[in-house]
């Protein structure tokens, strides 16, 4: 048990981070939201089985965990919608006004990943959780 | 026939994997080590997938004006990433039902849960 909980206490940040690294490398090459959001992902649900229920449900409560899972879609959605707003089409990133378009398509995809990650993250640990809660006598 | 069977090492590669995956999947009875054979089976069918699209010298597949040259075929690497995905929500899955089962039942050995049927 004490083996369990300090390899997870220790690995949890690093995946965390490489989580990170995989979603903002999404625009340029190998990674993306999915991947990204599914590493952080695990991460919880390694919190979980290391730690208990309990302690993962008071880093991610049930409000949070909807209040993400519709965070993401709403960034998504957004810029889909701005790139509409400034004139062009349904996601057509490179037309929004961040500088040249080559920069702008950087960001609009940029913020497209981290709305999927987010989505992702957080209706994985929502999939677990449920999954694995004691149903209410 | 040497270079036959030695310059297919990817398929070799998959198959030895595919193998460990499944026989752990049969013959072990701790559902956890079942778990991690199945992920060790679809991690696999992943490598499969990834090293048929190799393509020698190929980049990947963004096209530029005045660019010439062989590009890595995209469509297996889109497939093995919604691959992916599926995979890590199978296993979180199994995993919150593999909890249940141990608060439930107080063991995860197949054998030992299976004899508490009677």
């Amino acid at each position: 048990m004490i083996i369990i909980r300090t390899i997870a206490r220790l690995m949890i940040p690093f995946i965390q981070l490489f989580a990170l690294y995989v979603i903002v490398h999404g625009g340029s090459g190998p990674g993306g939201g999915f991947q990204g959001g599914v590493i952080l992902g695990a991460s919880m649900i390694l919190l979980v089985i290391a730690f208990g229920m309990e302690e993962g449900r008071k880093r991610i409560s049930e409000k949070l965990n909807v209040f993400l899972i519709s965070l993401g879609v709403v960034i998504y959605a957004g810029i889909g919608i701005l790139c509409i707003l400034v004139g062009g089409n349904y996601l057509e990133y490179n037309i929004l006004p961040f500088g040249t378009p080559k920069h702008a398509s950087e960001l609009g995809i940029l913020g497209i990943e981290i709305g999927i990650g987010i989505t992702v993250f957080a209706v994985m640990t929502s999939i677990f959780f449920n999954t694995a809660a004691r149903p209410k006598k | 026939m040497i270079e036959f069977v030695l310059g297919k090492y990817n398929y070799w590669i998959y198959i030895i994997l595919m193998m460990i995956g499944f026989y752990a999947m049969i013959a072990k009875k701790n559902l956890i080590k079942k778990l991690i054979g199945m992920n060790i089976f679809q991690t696999a069918v992943f490598l499969f997938y990834i090293s048929l699209a190799d393509v020698e010298g190929g980049t990947a597949p963004i096209v530029w004006e005045g660019w010439s040259g062989a590009y890595v075929n995209p469509l297996p690497h889109v497939l093995i990433l919604t691959a992916i995905v599926v995979c890590v929500s199978t296993t979180a899955v199994a995993l919150a039902i593999v909890i249940r089962i141990y608060e439930e039942y107080g063991t995860i050995e197949e054998d030992k849960l299976l004899g508490m049927r009677e």
